[in-house]
């Protein structure tokens, strides 16, 4: 290919202009594409893991210098440059060399990179590899293709083509390049999370998810399909809508956000809505409590719990009949779920060291905060079998740590000193698809509070 | 003349010197000038001063095993007392800032706390699902303050290190699992 676009010299750089463009060009619409693609598939759930284990494979087999395969023995048309401009001619080539699998695969790197966007499911990593890609396509040749007539190219450009070392050393870097993605993976712990901006005290039912932002409350489809805009401090379940102005609540349908209900309820701070019950947590002297109203008698208030300060009640999240919120206080963090019809109440999470926070519930899957001095998690898992929850999203330590020993002592200690997170885990909301996490500043202000989603 | 503290801090006995300490922090409560002429003598350590062995600090919130007179998690730096996730609380047991505010939420409600438990009684206990309990201790003199150095016991045959836990200043077939400190305010 060097040789290729290297004359007539007067038209080199247009060439390797036109070639350089042409490979990001076909990089960027292959990677992108096969990031739509594995959006589209959604059946990958907890990629990452398996995108360590794709980019080890293959950083192995690069570094052992293993025949790959699949191989395409085909290369790019060679009269192309005979009935066309060779600036065009050499635009085309970068376009088929950019898309990767029309030419010689000489690593394992372009599989790897297949199949890592394929799981990450994310056009935008897609584009970004793409762009690396054909950037890294068309770097030698756009180098090269210009000094090929002097001695030094022409000993470089033979070096390349004919001494397997150049190669094998190339495949080492990969390899090596290969290894920062698996310890890039594996230092990420869980899933990536998906920034959807300024907000807090997310709430989902079906597909619509709901929060509260600087600006006002924001509805918006989980596929992209549609946003509207909503009253603030706003929360969603089952058909409705509710939200709380003051100490007024207000209940709607969200389809058109027609009345069903208003009520006062003095102190309201947090209310949970599904097609059958709103639960609301109110300040009371002294304290804070919990009460359900059956959305068919609204009449009759159903005291659920009280906590007295500093004991702090969670905010409460409802999945038709099935209310669930924390307790937190100095002696023990629980999450506990009550069955409003049934009237029955049990803890389904406990912790006397850690803090378990801000629980949502969907059908039978629980999705809460499990914070220690070591980390921050967003777990997931059956409401009802404990032990066996998996981390969504995991994020450093919620406070600062010394260094585990004093200065001018020995510093052979195995105490383990975790880096601080920026943020602290917040508000959770759980669909079928996503975990939604507020996400608070460790320092600042709260009102900076931001919202992320990321894939089950 | 050898200074008191460092004398003291030399014994052979700890038990002994725990209560000739004893003796000699009444002393020195009653007056400044006393200990003004007592100079101030940091005692060796393995990596925290007073601790001289090899067993490794308690799990502790923010990392050196600092306690208060009930065990409970102080931040090393400044005493401050911090809750199991290594926030500063108050005496609510409510997160707050460096400025000793309340920690808010975006509704302006205060954070929920957390759990506070005592480094070794209620945290090495829950580790090691053996009760562990804080029998003997020892003092040196630490940064100008006498400093109460505990060890926290249990029957394990294993101390944190993972290694063969020693006798200490444990009872009753108790070992060592841990060290912490508590520092007072008696100058030394």
């Amino acid at each position: 290919m060097i040789e290729t676009i290297s004359g007539p010299r007067r038209l080199v750089s247009a060439s390797c202009a036109a070639f350089g463009v042409g490979a990001c060009l076909g990089g960027i619409v292959t990677f992108a594409l096969l990031g739509l693609v594995g959006r589209a598939a959604h059946s990958f759930g907890h990629a990452l893991p398996f995108v360590a284990v794709v980019a080890g494979a293959a950083g192995i087999a690069e570094a052992r210098g293993m025949a790959v395969a699949p191989q395409i023995r085909r290369q790019v048309p060679e009269h192309w440059r005979r009935v066309v401009a060779l600036p065009l001619a050499a635009g085309l080539y970068g376009i088929l060399l950019g898309i990767g699998f029309t030419t010689f695969v000489y690593t394992f790197a372009l599989w790897a990179l297949v199949a890592i966007v394929l799981l990450l499911g994310s056009p935008v990593t897609g584009v970004l590899t793409g762009l690396a890609f054909g950037a890294g396509r068309a770097l030698p040749v756009v180098l090269l293709a210009p000094i090929v007539h002097v001695r030094f190219g022409r000993d470089l450009v033979d070096r390349m083509a004919q001494r397997p070392r150049t190669l094998s050393v190339v495949r080492l870097a990969v390899a090596s390049c290969l290894l920062v993605v698996v310890l890039a993976v594996l230092g990420t712990a869980a899933g990536a999370a998906t920034n959807l901006g300024s907000g807090t005290d997310p709430s989902v039912s079906g597909t619509s998810v709901v929060w509260t932002a600087p600006t006002g409350g924001v509805l918006r489809q989980e596929d992209g399909s549609g946003a509207a805009t909503v009253p603030p401090r706003a929360t969603v379940g089952g058909s409705l809508l509710a939200w709380r102005d003051g100490s007024t609540v207000h209940v709607a349908r969200l389809a058109d956000l027609s009345p069903v209900l208003d009520l006062d309820v003095t102190g309201v701070n947090a209310i949970a809505v599904s097609d059958e019950w709103l639960v609301t947590r109110a300040q009371v002297p002294g304290g804070e409590k919990l009460t359900a109203r059956s959305l068919s008698a609204p009449s009759t208030v159903v005291p659920v719990a009280t906590a007295h300060t500093p004991t702090r009640l969670g905010r409460p999240a409802l999945d038709g009949s099935l209310l669930v919120y924390h307790v937190a206080a100095s002696r023990l963090s629980s999450i506990v779920a009550v069955d409003l019809a049934g009237g029955t109440r049990r803890v389904v999470r406990r912790s006397a060291s850690g803090q378990l926070t801000n629980p949502a519930v969907l059908g039978a899957d629980l999705v809460y905060d499990r914070l220690t001095n070591t980390a921050q998690l967003v777990q997931v898992g059956p409401i009802d079998r404990r032990g066996s929850d998996r981390i969504a999203l995991k994020l450093n330590a919620p406070s600062i740590h010394d260094a585990g020993h004093e200065s001018h002592y020995s510093n052979h200690t195995r105490t383990r000193r975790p880096r601080p997170a920026n943020w602290r885990l917040w508000t959770t909301a759980l669909s079928s698809r996503n975990v939604y996490v507020t996400l608070l500043p460790r320092i600042g202000s709260p009102a900076s509070a931001r919202l992320v989603s990321v894939a089950r | 003349m050898r200074p008191i503290g460092e004398s003291l801090a030399a014994s052979t006995s700890r038990r002994g010197f725990l209560a000739r300490t004893s003796r000699l922090l009444a002393v020195l409560a009653g007056g400044g000038a006393i200990s003004a002429l007592v100079k101030p003598g940091t005692a060796d350590a393995f990596h925290f001063c007073g601790h001289i062995y090899t067993t490794d600090s308690c799990p502790h919130p923010t990392g050196l095993p600092r306690v208060d007179a009930h065990g409970f998690p102080l931040r090393a730096a400044d005493g401050h007392p911090v809750d199991d996730l290594g926030q500063p609380v108050n005496t609510a047991g409510q997160p707050v800032d460096a400025s000793g505010r309340v920690l808010l939420d975006p509704d302006g409600l205060p954070l929920p706390p957390a759990p506070r438990t005592r480094v070794c009684q209620d945290g090495v206990t829950g580790r090691i699902g053996r009760r562990a309990r804080i029998d003997g201790s020892w003092y040196r003199c630490c940064g100008g303050h006498i400093r109460k150095l505990v060890d926290c016991c249990a029957h394990t045959p294993r101390r944190i290190n993972g290694d063969a836990a020693l006798t200490g200043y444990c009872y009753s077939g108790r070992r060592v699992y841990c060290v912490m400190y508590y520092d007072t305010k008696i100058p030394c």
